[in-house]
């Protein structure tokens, strides 16, 4: 009966039925494990009725205060702590979407991406506060301020007289809590990816394409309230929304190291007794470097994920040399597919084998992810041909936010397809017969730098913005086996203080994408056609510039 | 007093910290005190704190087991200095 192709997604096509909201499983896991604990963070640990306390009073209070519902988001300003957790499930228990902003970004690129979501809540930690006072400075329209951690916010609000601040002492009670509307593309987050053109994109993550993930992982991992994740990523991170959600699903403890606490990966692992870890390869190396993968060092870890870069085949044999009783999977997905959609289980019979250019396959699509590997004119390649990655399925997401062009550009639908898919800018080979998808690279000028997304085209945007000069090429530097350890610009042109550049780009970019050099030089190589020369850029750094 | 000496390695740390600082045109700070936290003041990243690590170990000539190093003290210049000086004297 069913003739349809496995690469048609009609299926997937169909409306979605709405059994559940995203936070559906962790309100289950809080009424059956209550008083296991749900969360560490911050040297405290929460259980599962009181972290559901805390997110259901902020629920609550976004609820009775409907004047600050104009746009379904509520943005968290938290950093790996208690409140930031609470926030994200009470956004989504008050029926919003949460918009994770990060106090270790610099503060312009925060108040770019609050101003951009167009959020009329916020829920704020402790440690947050003081950056909280200059980000409002910028701040036209009037915010609903929840403060978890003061009791009443009377300073504030005479400071601030045109947003409405709310402390502990005055949040509504559990009791008044009530459970929202799903509809089909309720939002789970809202996060913005580096843009090429110098602004940060929104990408929106519905509930329903969060909760296919999750189902998903939590059976083919048999996730259990025995288990102790770890969260590595910050929440502006996707892959968060792993640990997070896939932990509370099933009443398990998420484990959320410190910003200092992460330099050190592997006591944290031994100190909080791991099962299962999930981080970018490149943690891989840098523990190796640190001697922190001695054989036999993570007997309590049983499943080991990577995600967000390639992962070199050293770095997956060095790893389980050191966690001997743990299964790997190698995991990859772009934003806009939810969090990972191909994986990869390491075996040590065959993997290297499969592997090509050094680095472990993606493997094969999830569960309802139908692939297509594709030419220039979006023609798919013969198997076994190189060509872009695109993909459709209940992951894909809804696209860009408010941003119709962005999304038409990268949402599209191939020739002889009906589907929409999501073009990846990932190089791939296609398998032959059932072999996995190899990753062989990007298509264009998208680099990982330490595991996180950078376009070089943002950082050029910013650099020109900061220098008055057009001729600006950003590189990735130096070479690491999953990408780079850092960006360095090239500029046509002298500055006469070289020093206010830097400043003025650090302020406006994350750590890992201010360049660790500027490069002032009279003139910068061209090839024939007249562009600048990427690769005769890269000779001089190689030469040792 | 030999070159693994806590005080000679305090001077090694500030002349690699400063330059590296000043290969991003950065100025180091007149005083690298004690308590300095190089992560918490931004003056390095993780990239940066592998590329010191490197850097005691080849001034130390031998590999240094930087795992024993509890993380909270990792990226403070006197814990670091006093633990690569007691590792340099385990031998």
């Amino acid at each position: 009966m069913n003739s349809e192709p496995l690469e048609s997604s009609t299926i997937d096509r169909q409306p979605f039925i709405m059994r559940r909201s995203l936070w559906t499983g962790f309100i289950r896991s809080s009424d059956t494990f209550p008083e296991r604990p749900a969360l560490s963070a911050q040297g405290k640990i929460l259980t599962y009725r009181e972290l559901r306390d805390l997110a259901c009073r902020i629920a609550a209070t976004i609820q009775s205060h409907p004047q600050y519902s104009s746009t379904p988001l509520t943005a968290v300003f938290a950093y790996r702590s208690p409140v930031a957790f609470a926030g994200v499930l009470g956004s989504l228990l008050s029926g919003n979407g949460y918009v994770p902003l990060n106090n270790t970004f610099p503060l312009e690129r925060t108040r770019a991406m609050l101003d951009r979501s167009d959020c009329r809540s916020i829920v704020v930690d402790a440690e947050s506060l003081p950056q909280l006072q200059t980000l409002l400075a910028g701040i036209q329209t009037s915010l609903l301020i929840l403060i978890p951690e003061v009791d009443e916010c009377r300073t504030l609000q005479e400071q601030w007289p045109i947003h409405h601040f709310i402390g502990l002492r005055d949040f509504d009670g559990t009791e008044t809590w009530r459970e929202p509307a799903a509809s089909d593309n309720s939002t789970a987050y809202l996060l913005f990816t580096s843009g090429s053109t110098g602004t940060p994109k929104g990408v929106v993550v519905a509930q329903r394409n969060v909760i296919s993930f999750v189902d998903y992982m939590v059976e083919r991992y048999q996730i259990n309230e025995n288990d102790r994740l770890s969260q590595t990523f910050d929440m502006t991170f996707d892959l968060s929304a792993f640990d997070m959600f896939v932990c509370w699903e099933r009443g398990a403890l998420l484990c959320c190291p410190s910003r200092k606490a992460l330099i050190n990966p592997g006591k944290f692992m031994r100190d909080m007794e791991l099962t299962i870890w999930f981080s970018v390869p490149s943690t891989i190396a840098f523990m190796k470097q640190l001697g922190a993968l001695k054989r036999g060092n993570y007997p309590s870890l049983r499943l080991s994920l990577f995600c967000g870069e390639p992962l070199p085949v050293s770095s997956a044999q060095s790893w389980l040399e050191a966690a001997p009783n743990s299964v790997l999977e190698n995991l990859y997905g772009p934003t806009e597919l939810t969090i990972a959609c191909t994986l990869y289980r390491w075996n040590a019979a065959s993997s290297s084998r499969e592997s090509e250019l050094g680095i472990v396959p993606i493997g094969y699509p999830y569960p309802g992810m139908s692939v297509l590997v594709a030419d220039q004119n979006l023609n798919e390649v013969p198997p076994g041909g190189e060509g872009e990655l695109l993909m459709t399925g209940p992951q894909m997401s809804l696209g860009y936010w408010k941003d119709p062009e962005k999304t038409a550009a990268a949402f599209v639908i191939p020739p002889g397809k009906t589907d929409i898919y999501y073009r990846t800018g990932d190089r791939v080979r296609r398998p032959v017969d059932r072999g996995p998808l190899t990753h062989l690279g990007r298509i264009d000028f998208q680099v990982k730098v330490m595991g996180h997304r950078v376009e070089l085209g943002e950082i050029e945007a910013i650099v020109r913005d900061a220098t008055g000069f057009d001729g600006t090429v950003a590189v990735g530097w130096p070479p690491t086996p999953s990408g780079y350890g850092g960006v360095e610009v090239f500029v046509e042109g002298t500055a006469s203080d070289p020093e206010a550049v830097r400043r003025s780009v650090a302020c406006r970019l994350p750590d890992y994408m201010v360049p660790r050099r500027f490069h002032f030089m009279g003139q910068l190589p061209r090839n024939v056609n007249g562009k600048f020369d990427r690769k005769a850029i890269l000779n001089l750094l190689e030469g040792g510039l | 007093m030999n070159q693994f000496d806590p005080e000679r390695l305090r001077v090694f740390l500030r002349n690699h910290v400063t330059e590296k600082l000043a290969s991003q045109g950065r100025e180091a700070p007149k005083e690298l005190g004690d308590d300095c936290d190089l992560l918490l003041s931004g003056m390095i990243d993780s990239l940066g704190l592998l590329e010191l690590m490197t850097a005691f170990q080849e001034h130390c000539g031998c590999e240094i087991d930087f795992d024993a190093l509890d993380p909270e003290q990792m990226t403070v210049v006197g814990p670091l200095c006093d633990f690569v000086s007691s590792q340099m004297a385990r031998g």
